[in-house]
């Protein structure tokens, strides 16, 4: 079944075309990569696509609710969270806390300060649940800035998934991380498929060849091949590419 | 008949300076394309493909001439909706302006969502990353869809010829601002400036 289906979206700023005609479709249980070049559109792309941005032409349909040009907020409600590029977590709390700020229990009550949220058992082992799906339930009363940074990533993760979302959009999950924390990562975006639709921008094309079961590559703001990992791999000069040696 | 792109007597001249009015160069074109098709173009660096390009997108005012898009003077339609009719895929991502004397509500809508013409200037091409199979697929879906590519290569490595021999079907070589259009590889490689420009490369390819 299709989840999440974009068509023809573009996008402007000014007088330049950033997204030309962007569309895709992401069947639920999927893992749909996003691969591109430096400066292609593909961030661009996930904003308009999780509400930062307005799409000036085009349809984004999730489980058939038209959510084009709908607010960030509005967006995460209906079950779609996103991670970013670049981490936003709090250092300065436990992680844990991270968890817990985001998790719509939390949200939805009566702010009150006076009240500790770690008094609060069921948010605590709801965050709990959810560390524990991405490996950090032992550490989840460490200080957020004394995490590796894979764990950081994997924290981030857990932030994302704290929503109890449908469908994850991942922006280069790898980026900045080391070969092993790599694998681990890979690890854990193949244990959440079970779960979750992910969607996710990678540059690193041998992580998303391995995970993906449909990749859509974008350049000059527009799909220009659209296929799955073996399909792509096919391709001549893909396979004289560093990537033809991707098993 | 109307063609998918018609380059009447065109003429850029650039001048020493404001005041010193010699032409410091010329750039004249004359040319029609009547099918959807991938043009190569080639020519050493300062020859005027950019220049080119920009007229043929309308972001570049001629000296005289006109260059018609499905039959429409492209200087005619609003400068906001040139890249209807034809864009400019700029290397790296540097940004033109468009400039004009009249007012966009004067002048002519474009009348279509996407471009006719796609003109790609001297994209990043790598073999470590495989991204070239996916292009030349991409500029032969265009041409499939009936629209008209134009991609500007600066040949430096052999791979550069192999790129071009394999997805365009047509040449222009432009040389210190003159154009010429071939029909194939084969003629344009008869033409002694462009065999003195790809030289060494094809040499190579001898070898």
């Amino acid at each position: 079944m299709t989840l999440f289906k974009v068509e023809n979206i573009q996008k402007r700023f000014g007088s330049r075309v950033v997204l030309e005609n962007i569309s895709l479709s992401v069947e639920e249980g999927t893992v749909h990569g996003i691969m591109g070049p430096n400066g292609a559109g593909k961030t661009t792309c996930f904003h308009v696509l999780t509400g930062f941005y307005a799409p000036d032409a085009g349809r984004i349909t999730f489980e058939g609710h038209d959510i084009a040009g709908r607010k960030p907020h509005q967006i995460a409600r209906l079950g779609i969270s996103r991670s970013f590029q670049i981490m936003n977590l709090f250092d300065d709390t436990v992680v844990i806390e991270n968890v817990i700020l985001a998790l719509p229990e939390f949200r939805s009550r009566s702010f009150n300060v006076t009240q500790n949220v770690f008094d609060d058992t069921a948010l605590v082992d709801r965050a709990l649940e959810v560390l524990d799906q991405v490996g950090l339930a032992d550490r989840a009363w460490q200080k957020a800035a004394a995490l590796s940074y894979g764990n950081r990533r994997a924290l981030e993760i857990a932030v994302a998934l704290a929503a109890d979302p449908r469908i994850v959009f991942l922006d280069e999950p790898t980026s900045g991380l080391g070969a092993e924390a790599t694998r681990r990562l890979m690890d854990l975006i193949r244990s959440l498929r079970e779960t979750y639709t992910i969607v996710m921008i990678e540059h690193d094309m041998r992580f998303l060849f391995e995970l993906a079961d449909t990749i859509s590559v974008i350049h000059w703001g527009q799909v220009i091949a659209e296929d799955t990992p073996a399909a792509l791999r096919a391709n001549k000069w893909v396979a004289r590419s560093t990537l033809g040696d991707v098993a | 008949m109307t063609g998918m792109l018609e380059v009447r007597n065109l003429e850029k001249i650039y001048t020493k300076s404001r005041l010193d009015r010699t032409p410091a160069f010329r750039l004249s074109a004359d040319f029609r394309i009547d099918t959807p098709g991938v043009v190569g173009m080639m020519g050493p660096n300062g020859s005027g493909k950019t220049t080119l390009f920009e007229l043929i997108t309308g972001s570049n005012v001629p000296t005289s001439g006109e260059v018609l898009v499905a039959g429409r003077n492209i200087h005619k339609i609003r400068t906001d909706q040139r890249d209807r009719l034809a864009i400019h895929y700029h290397q790296s991502y540097q940004v033109r302006h468009f400039r004009s004397f009249k007012p966009n509500m004067l002048m002519e809508p474009a009348r279509s969502d996407y471009p006719l013409l796609h003109l790609f200037d001297e994209p990043q091409f790598n073999t470590q990353d495989g991204y070239i199979g996916f292009m030349l697929d991409f500029f032969r879906k265009l041409r499939a869809e009936g629209r008209l590519v134009f991609l500007c290569v600066h040949p430096n490595e052999r791979f550069h010829l192999e790129i071009v021999q394999e997805v365009c079907e047509s040449f222009i070589f432009v040389e210190k601002g003159t154009v010429t259009p071939f029909a194939d590889y084969q003629t344009l490689l008869a033409h002694e400036p462009a065999q003195a420009y790809l030289g060494d490369l094809l040499t190579e390819r001898a070898a």
